[in-house]
């Protein structure tokens, strides 16, 4: 008897704490989207007014016609589609040279590759694009293709993990049927790599597609991202950020996102757990 | 480029071509190799290596970046980088920033972890609650933020007038660093779900081993979980600590100014190193002094991080079950 009240106690205390940390956690969004909806004389008035009096779904058509939203996601769009699908088949196809094939100095370019994964990113950023800034490549996608067709660190060693996991027969008996690795590589490894594809699909689409840094210095102002753009573009004729608007377009900003998470959220975990980081 | 075409032409690795003998076949295959890896290092050479030496070059000289006018100044602008106050201050920020953020975040991650690390109703729901603001991109978090702590309009005033509170400049020192720093936890779901990734690979059969030696839950996780968990979370600090010590896109984000300006305009709780060095170059165009403060903060990076990985060494347990013979 005592027992099941001591359990019972145990699994109250586990939601309470799991529910507190819940309305912590998307708290922020939650007012994100009540923002959103607020009129503009809703946004500042005491005492607190948490729900809109009429929700005002006009402010995410405003939001798409204050700042030109659609010209801005095509950009991301376009950014982030060729980011994710040049980093995903250059990772893997690096992968399976560091997974399937051995040569002199393997163990050194590989020791580099983890290491880089190391390598503070953001110091190479800005002389990376003074260097492309240099070679004219400004307000061209070509500094993305680039990043793409060298892949990434990380997702060669996720691809790595995954390849060295498969069974050796596989490509033995292709060898002895005459197929050389190119062809092993793209018929049986990419096939059966489907949800570490998606996964780094996903991964590097997401992270293409809220990037503020690289565009901003690299895109100007028609051709950049929405992540961009987002930040300045909601100002009324004073400089004044219009609340309700911007939390409209950060919302829309964030949906495809947020989508992609629900739809795909198995890969983002398996991205971890897969890696076998160690 | 021969060494690609013939590669390209794929001929079995193991077949040997008519003429050629062992040596051969080896060439061939190391051909292949880097035929595979080549456009990774050639990625690496032409993106790292380069810009890093790009950027030393610039801080020997005193260039603008646009003037034909400069010259080389030898070592004069490393030696200004440790006369600069702005230098000491921000570095001093960013290692108080670092001593904030990771080992909180990294705390508060492996507890969250733990929590949802057992079979309850929901279980799915909280762990999509809990990871999605560390999918949000950091624009967005940084919008969102910036609307809640909005001196007029946003939440974290009205519920300190609600309660009879005078409102607060929230994006203003010395509040500002508050609210980066809560920004930063909100997206500690990223570190939960590596956790908990990390925490499911615990072998049962030793939690129930130790349960029938009579163990406590306390002890078991203390003396088997944790040392398991042990390279996961050295890993996270690791990265942390890397991460960290470049911050400065979420200063920017929640400048008052947007744009190319706001770099000017970061109040100084949230001027870090790198906001330092972008300003250096973007805001005065001191691209030889900037280039020489971006070596010095490359090669304390590379300082902490050996620090961190000779610490780690003695607190890291390796002799876990290796990930590669794992079954699932």
């Amino acid at each position: 008897m005592t027992e099941t009240i001591a359990r019972r106690a145990r699994v109250t205390a586990l939601y309470i704490c799991l529910i507190v940390l819940a309305v912590i956690f998307s708290g922020p969004l939650g007012w994100l989207i009540l923002t959103s909806l607020k009129a503009p004389n809703e946004l500042s008035v005491f005492p607190i007014q948490l729900l809109p009096s009429t929700p005002q779904w006009h402010n995410y058509i405003d939001a798409i016609t204050f700042i030109d939203f659609l010209g801005y996601a095509r950009n991301s769009l376009i950014l982030a589609t060729l980011s994710a699908v040049l980093t995903t088949i250059s990772s893997a196809w690096m992968a399976y040279g560091f997974a399937r094939l051995s040569a002199p100095g393997k163990k050194f370019w590989f020791g580099l590759l983890i290491s880089t994964m190391m390598m503070p990113g953001i110091i190479t950023l800005i002389p990376t694009y003074l260097m492309f800034a240099k070679m004219g490549l400004v307000d061209t996608y070509v500094p993305w293709i680039l990043w793409g067709l060298s892949g990434a660190a990380y997702m060669i060693f996720l691809f790595r993990q995954f390849f060295s996991g498969m069974p050796k027969e596989l490509e033995e008996a292709a060898i002895l049927d005459g197929c050389g690795h190119v062809r092993i590589f793209w018929r049986i490894f990419i096939p059966q790599s489907w949800p570490v594809l998606a996964a780094c699909m996903v991964l590097t689409f997401t992270a293409a597609w809220g990037d503020y840094i690289a565009p901003s210095l690299l895109l100007s102002s028609d051709r950049t991202t929405l992540a961009v753009a987002m930040t300045a573009g909601y100002v009324n004729e004073k400089g004044f950020p219009v609340q309700n608007l911007l939390a409209a377009g950060s919302t829309l900003f964030i949906l495809p996102v947020l989508l992609m998470f629900l739809f795909f959220q198995r890969f983002f975990v398996q991205g971890f757990s897969t890696s076998g980081l160690k | 480029m021969t060494a690609t075409l013939e590669a390209l032409r794929d001929t079995p690795p193991g077949t040997a071509r008519p003429r050629s003998g062992k040596r051969g076949r080896a060439g061939q295959r190391t051909r292949t190799f880097y035929l595979f890896v080549g456009p990774w290092i050639a990625g690496f050479v032409l993106l790292t290596i380069f810009p890093l030496a790009y950027a030393f070059w610039m801080s020997l000289t005193n260039t603008d970046g646009l003037s034909p006018n400069w010259s080389y100044v030898g070592l004069d602008n490393y030696v200004r980088v440790f006369q600069d106050q702005q230098t000491i201050a921000s570095l001093g920020r960013t290692m108080v920033f670092m001593l904030a953020t990771v080992p909180t975040g990294v705390a508060a991650g492996l507890a969250m972890a733990v929590l949802l690390n057992r079979d309850f109703r929901g279980r799915a729901l909280f762990r999509a609650l809990f990871y999605l603001p560390a999918v949000v991109p950091g624009v967005a978090a940084a919008l969102t933020f910036k609307i809640i702590f909005d001196k007029n309009a946003g939440f974290a005033n009205a519920a300190i007038g609600a309660t009879g509170g005078e409102p607060i400049s929230w994006l203003a020192d010395p509040y500002v660093r508050m609210v980066l720093i809560f920004m930063i936890l909100w997206g500690v779901g990223g570190s939960m779900i590596v956790s908990l990734a990390a925490l499911q690979d615990v072998p049962r059969e030793l939690l129930e081993a130790a349960k029938v030696d009579g163990a406590g839950p306390v002890y078991s996780f203390f003396r088997i979980t944790l040392p398991l968990l042990s390279p996961i979370i050295f890993f996270q600090v690791v990265t942390g600590v890397i991460g960290s010590l470049q911050v400065f896109v979420p200063s920017l984000l929640l400048a008052p100014v947007n744009g190319a300006a706001a770099v000017t305009a970061v109040p100084e709780g949230n001027y870090f190193f790198m906001v330092h060095v972008y300003a250096e170059y973007f805001a005065k165009s001191h691209f030889g002094y900037a280039s020489a403060l971006l070596w010095v903060l490359f090669l304390f990076v590379l300082l902490i991080t050996g620090v961190v990985f000779k610490i780690g060494n003695r607190a890291v347990f390796y002799g876990g079950v290796d990930p590669s013979e794992r079954k699932d």
